[in-house]
């Protein structure tokens, strides 16, 4: 189990976690639900160790064997759509390319930069690159934001086939509905409801 | 065609201007006619110590904007990253960007071997100039890209590699490319007031010894042609390097 306790982070003036304490299952696919700007993406940098909390504590996971996928893509401008699964991979397993692009159906784009790629491909991209990253959790902040419903049911098939568990921050109805837990949540400050 | 006559018409219009001039003066001494400079050319052009000559200059401005790039590269990255070094180390770089460059060729005539100062020079001039394009650049990094670098657990080296040069290379070539014309111009001068043995600088420092104008003026057109032309090669390597990227 991942527990947070009373965790407090403030952006300038702003608080968006007040002493928020919250148990979350290592284990299967989580989804918090919430209002756009209540702290999900907060709470997943939290996670991941991207932001220091001012106070409280966070266990149960190590930062350092999480993938985090940010809510901006994120891509290099200068490197190929393989390149950026490449980058992210250990040297024995750079041969693992085309498992990952096919992994996000971008078959056919290995040698395509990124501005010639459309809103919906760079996601996916960033995606696949985040789990060809992988780890012992996998922080996902709107991962299918801009993908086509059909394409995100399989992705996200794909996705649990590898039995890496994952928290997903989303607002989408069809990929909370595929998650085993789903923690409702409002703010800011953030709060379970 | 079209691109040609706008070559050639302003090359036409300018060189009847100077020809009128040196008709109007009537002294080859003090401005001689396109027509002496050009049989001057021609036969410079025809001795090994010419090419030599040139080969030479080409060497040790190359040589400079090498290691002034490179230095200043380096120092661009160190004065970023470690705040110490930014104290110490970047009045420094801007005392010799503010120096005149006569003040350091007479300076450094008194501490490096003559044939070195022209080489030594035109480093000197473009290290300020590379640091000052590459902090900038170094200081506008888009900070998310960076964060992804170490969310994904890249080395250093790797985020070197892979994030901060690539982000750079705009930065890098506009640097390049002013340097570049600061190295030739400043190389040049140190060679015209420390000759070196074989340099262009010391054949113009000779023709204007020997009042030979038509040798001065054959020179100093080498050195405009040799200076545009690989402007122009430099700027379409750089451009080149971007398209492949």
């Amino acid at each position: 189990m991942i527990e947070l306790r009373d965790v407090t982070v403030r952006y300038g003036d702003k608080l968006v976690l007040d002493r928020f304490s919250l148990d979350i299952p290592h284990c299967g696919f989580t989804a918090l639900s919430g209002p756009s700007g209540c702290g999900k993406t907060t709470l997943l940098r939290v996670l991941a160790g991207l932001t220091r909390p001012e106070g409280g504590t966070v266990s149960g996971l190590d930062p350092s064997r999480t993938a985090f996928l940010f809510q901006e893509d994120r891509l290099l401008p200068w490197r190929t759509v393989s390149q950026h699964i490449t980058d992210v991979l250990p040297r024995s397993r750079r041969g693992e390319a085309g498992r990952w692009l096919a992994f996000a159906e971008l078959e056919g784009e290995g040698e395509s930069y990124p501005g010639t790629l459309s809103g919906g491909m760079a996601r996916r991209l960033a995606l696949a690159r985040c789990a060809a990253l992988g780890g012992e959790l996998l922080l996902l902040d709107e991962p299918f934001a801009g993908v086509d419903r059909p394409r995100a049911a399989r992705i996200l098939e794909r996705l649990r086939g590898l039995g890496v568990p994952a928290i997903l921050a989303t607002h989408q109805p069809q990929v909370l509905a595929a998650c085993g837990q789903i923690i409702s949540l409002d703010g800011p400050p953030l709060k379970r409801v | 065609m079209k691109r040609s006559f706008r070559f050639v018409l302003p090359l036409a219009f300018w060189l009847g201007v100077w020809a009128a001039a040196s008709w109007a003066v009537g002294r080859e001494l003090l401005l001689p006619g396109p027509l002496a400079v050009g049989r001057r050319l021609l036969a410079l052009a025809g001795t090994a110590d010419f090419w030599l000559s040139v080969g030479a200059t080409l060497g040790r401005v190359c040589l400079g904007l090498l290691w002034g790039a490179l230095a200043g590269s380096a120092l661009a990255f160190l004065t970023h990253f470690s705040s110490w070094a930014d104290r110490i180390i970047s009045p420094a770089i801007r005392v010799v960007r503010a120096t005149p460059v006569v003040s350091f060729i007479l300076l450094v005539y008194l501490w490096v071997a003559r044939s070195a100062i022209p080489w030594v020079i035109a480093g000197l001039m473009v290290l300020p100039v590379m640091w000052g394009a590459l902090s900038a650049g170094l200081d506008g990094m888009d900070g998310n890209l960076l964060e992804f670098a170490r969310a994904y657990r890249f080395s250093r080296l790797k985020a070197l590699r892979l994030v901060y040069l690539p982000a750079l290379r705009p930065q890098f070539s506009a640097g390049l490319l002013t340097a570049f014309g600061l190295a030739w111009k400043s190389g040049v001068a140190a060679e015209v007031l420390c000759p070196p043995a074989r340099a262009i600088g010391s054949r113009i420092q000779q023709a204007k010894l020997g009042l030979e104008t038509p040798d001065l003026f054959a020179w100093t057109l080498v050195i405009v042609a040799l200076s545009l032309a690989l402007e122009r090669l430099l700027r379409r390597g750089l451009e080149r390097r971007r398209g492949r990227d």
